[in-house]
């Protein structure tokens, strides 16, 4: 901490920018190595942004291959600079760059971003994420705001959770919460109804609809107000009654007149799903949060079988070779099967669990 | 990391403060810290913030003094002691600015916070005694608003002042702003002891958390040497001894993790706080503790008089 100087890093081009925060590449000019530099400026009226202290605290602590490594803070008079490790592109970008499946084309009435990951690939970023999720939970972390946007991908196929200035310990007992969190579309139910209480099982929610897209390339429940965000939830997913979710009209968002919509297959929506790997979205997408399943559990459920024997081999190179094709990164591909996909594998068996 | 410990303060720590290092003797010290840790509780009922935040407050000022890395009440750390640190802060920050800063940035990171002006009306309006031990009665007299009026132009230094203590405070603490505390755990507690059918429990229950208020201001730092469920055990033990209520003949706080001697040591940290603070109030009277560089300066230098002359 503090150890360096801003001019430890060459600032190079803008990767971002956020609501206080500007993102940056950078490279360190002692080592060469590329960083993300999250450069905070200091406002004159409220001081050290709780959103870059909460981001901070919480990051220094949580340490996990899943999740990004912040390397350093830098303080100075103005500004706060936080340097995390680099990583290639969000996954919102890496969806977007995809090459449209075949059939599809821009008369398909579906423009950019339109084509969705190959299964593969899917469960591959689904297992990491779950994996950095449960990390933050065991941790007694929630994310608070999951979204493509806030999951890097790197040149080596992995995933990695940033952006934790939404973030907060939670305690026992868990005390309210501010409702103002998570993007409208990843929100779970109960946020949307103004439940103070929640827990991990948001960012469950925002994980189930993060699996979906990354099928469909496209969001499941764009909405744009709270309401319109729960009609779109509950024309899937079914409006629920006090029938189906005993203490619903007790929350402060509840509404007598909400359209009533029976629960439609989610299979009809993704074709492209298998069975086991539906068992799981809907283990993630229950509307009753008690019901949703956890991150623990989700790992080991059996769609990911497989991945716990050759997660570090095959599922990890097909993501490469899929980024070395776009001509992202002929380095991977040069380095091909070799001893980093390796050593990512044992670490993957050996890991936190 | 776990939500329910808290990091330690080691021996090292504890043993040389940076005030120390600079020449200001530990009674001084414990007074001063005493006095900063009062003014924080009390600004933070003015502020009217919850108990737990003031706590969480109360427990960032006392780490930060604590250890040759921390803050030092001579240099009011106008410079972190830190030799690596690049900011220089031009202005002295005060005892008083670490409790303000201390309680600026807790009330921030919680669902309550308080804006900069609120929290500096507070303080100026606190200054404005002219005795560090106030009675509670001279809070209800009316007092010249004058007194602690705050000038725009005031405001806007002070606030500038805050905003880079709150900076300080968290380069002191590397951003560690975590404090676990012993509350909830005190009624989980109770709960488990199954103390609360009996009639004295809600007695009981206040009286364990007194012990755990007034330990936030012990000048044996106890917040910053054992943990939660500890400070938690000791609070029942002595409240349920002071109202006559019966826990079970058992040792139970092995249950909590606690072993006699550490709930011997934190019993008589707690008995000896009246004595404590009824000697801090006999010795400085109507003066106030010194609190700015100035202040603990002159101080200092009247005592080496005093010693001179004797």
């Amino acid at each position: 901490m503090d150890k360096r100087h801003p001019s430890s890093f060459q600032q190079l081009e803008k990767l971002g920018e956020g609501t206080y925060a500007t993102v940056f590449k950078g490279r360190n000019r002692q080592t060469g190595e590329f960083v993300a530099l999250k450069e905070i400026h200091l406002d004159s009226e409220e001081g050290t942004p709780s959103t870059a202290i909460r981001e901070i605290s919480l990051m220094k602590e949580l340490k996990h291959e899943n999740i990004v490594s912040l390397h350093d803070v830098i303080h100075t008079e103005n500004k706060l600079m936080l340097v995390f490790e680099y990583m290639d592109k969000d996954l919102k970008k890496y969806m977007d760059s995809q090459p449209l499946p075949p059939g599809y084309d821009s008369h398909g009435g579906r423009s950019r971003g339109a084509g969705g990951l190959p299964p593969d690939t899917i469960k591959s970023f689904m297992y990491q994420l779950l994996r950095g999720i449960a990390f933050c939970h065991d941790n007694r972390v929630l994310h608070r705001d999951l979204k493509p946007q806030n999951l890097l991908i790197n040149t080596k196929g992995q995933l990695k959770l940033a952006d934790f200035g939404l973030a907060r310990a939670f305690g026992i007992p868990v005390n309210t919460f501010s409702n103002e969190v998570v993007t409208l579309w990843y929100r779970a139910p109960d946020v949307l109804l103004g439940s103070r209480t929640y827990n991990t099982s948001i960012d469950i929610w925002s994980a189930g609809c993060i699996m979906a897209e990354m099928y469909t390339g496209r969001p499941l429940f764009p909405g744009t107000t709270n309401e319109d965000q729960l009609q779109k939830i509950f024309r899937l997913m079914g409006t629920p009654s006090e029938r189906s979710w005993p203490g619903i009209s007790s929350f402060p968002e509840y509404r007598q007149g909400w359209q009533v919509y029976a629960t439609q297959d989610l299979q009809i929506l993704l074709p492209m799903i298998d069975q086991v790997g539906l068992s799981l979205l809907s283990g993630m997408l229950q509307l009753r949060p008690e019901m949703r399943i956890s991150a623990e559990q989700a790992l080991r459920h059996p769609w990911f079988a497989e991945i716990h024997q050759r997660y570090g081999g095959i599922q990890q190179q097909v993501v490469a070779q899929q980024m070395g094709q776009q001509g992202l990164n002929q380095q991977v591909m040069q380095q091909g099967p070799g001893p980093a996909g390796a050593s990512y594998g044992t670490s993957m068996a050996q890991g936190a669990y | 990391m776990s939500i329910l410990v808290n990091p330690l303060a080691t021996v090292d720590q504890l043993s040389q403060s940076g005030s120390q290092l600079d020449g200001v003797p530990a009674d001084l010290e414990n007074s001063i810290r005493f006095a900063g840790a009062r003014l924080t509780q009390a600004a933070g009922i003015l502020l009217r913030l919850p108990q737990d935040i003031i706590a969480q407050a109360i427990v960032i000022f006392t780490r930060f003094f604590v250890g040759p890395e921390g803050g030092s009440l001579k240099e009011y750390g106008a410079k972190v002691r830190n030799p690596v640190a690049l900011v220089s802060i031009i202005e002295a920050h005060t005892t008083q600015d670490i409790s303000a800063g201390s309680l600026y940035l807790m009330a921030k990171l919680s669902s309550t916070p308080r804006s900069p002006r609120s929290v500096l009306n507070v303080y100026a309006y606190l200054d404005s005694f002219p005795s560090t031990f106030v009675d509670a009665s001279e809070f209800d007299e009316e007092k010249d608003p004058e007194s602690y009026y705050l000038t725009e132009g005031t405001y806007h230094a002070q606030r500038t002042l805050l905003l880079r203590t709150e900076a300080l405070i968290l380069r002191v603490l590397g951003f560690q702003t975590h404090v676990a505390l012993p509350y909830t755990l005190c009624i989980n507690y109770l709960q488990t002891l199954d103390v609360f059918s009996h009639p004295e429990s809600q007695d009981l229950a206040k009286r364990a958390f007194a012990q755990l208020n007034t330990l936030l201001l012990s000048p044996q730092l106890v917040y910053l040497t054992h943990q939660p469920y500890a400070l938690a055990t000791a609070s029942i033990y002595l409240a349920a001894r002071e109202l006559g209520v019966k826990l079970p003949d058992e040792e139970w706080w092995e249950v909590f993790d606690t072993d006699r001697e550490e709930l011997g040591f934190l019993v008589v940290a707690m008995r000896s706080m009246e004595g404590f603070a009824a000697e801090e109030k006999r010795k400085w009277g109507k003066r106030k503790v010194p609190l700015t560089v100035e202040e603990i300066e002159g101080e200092l230098e009247r005592r080496s008089l005093l010693n001179g002359r004797g």
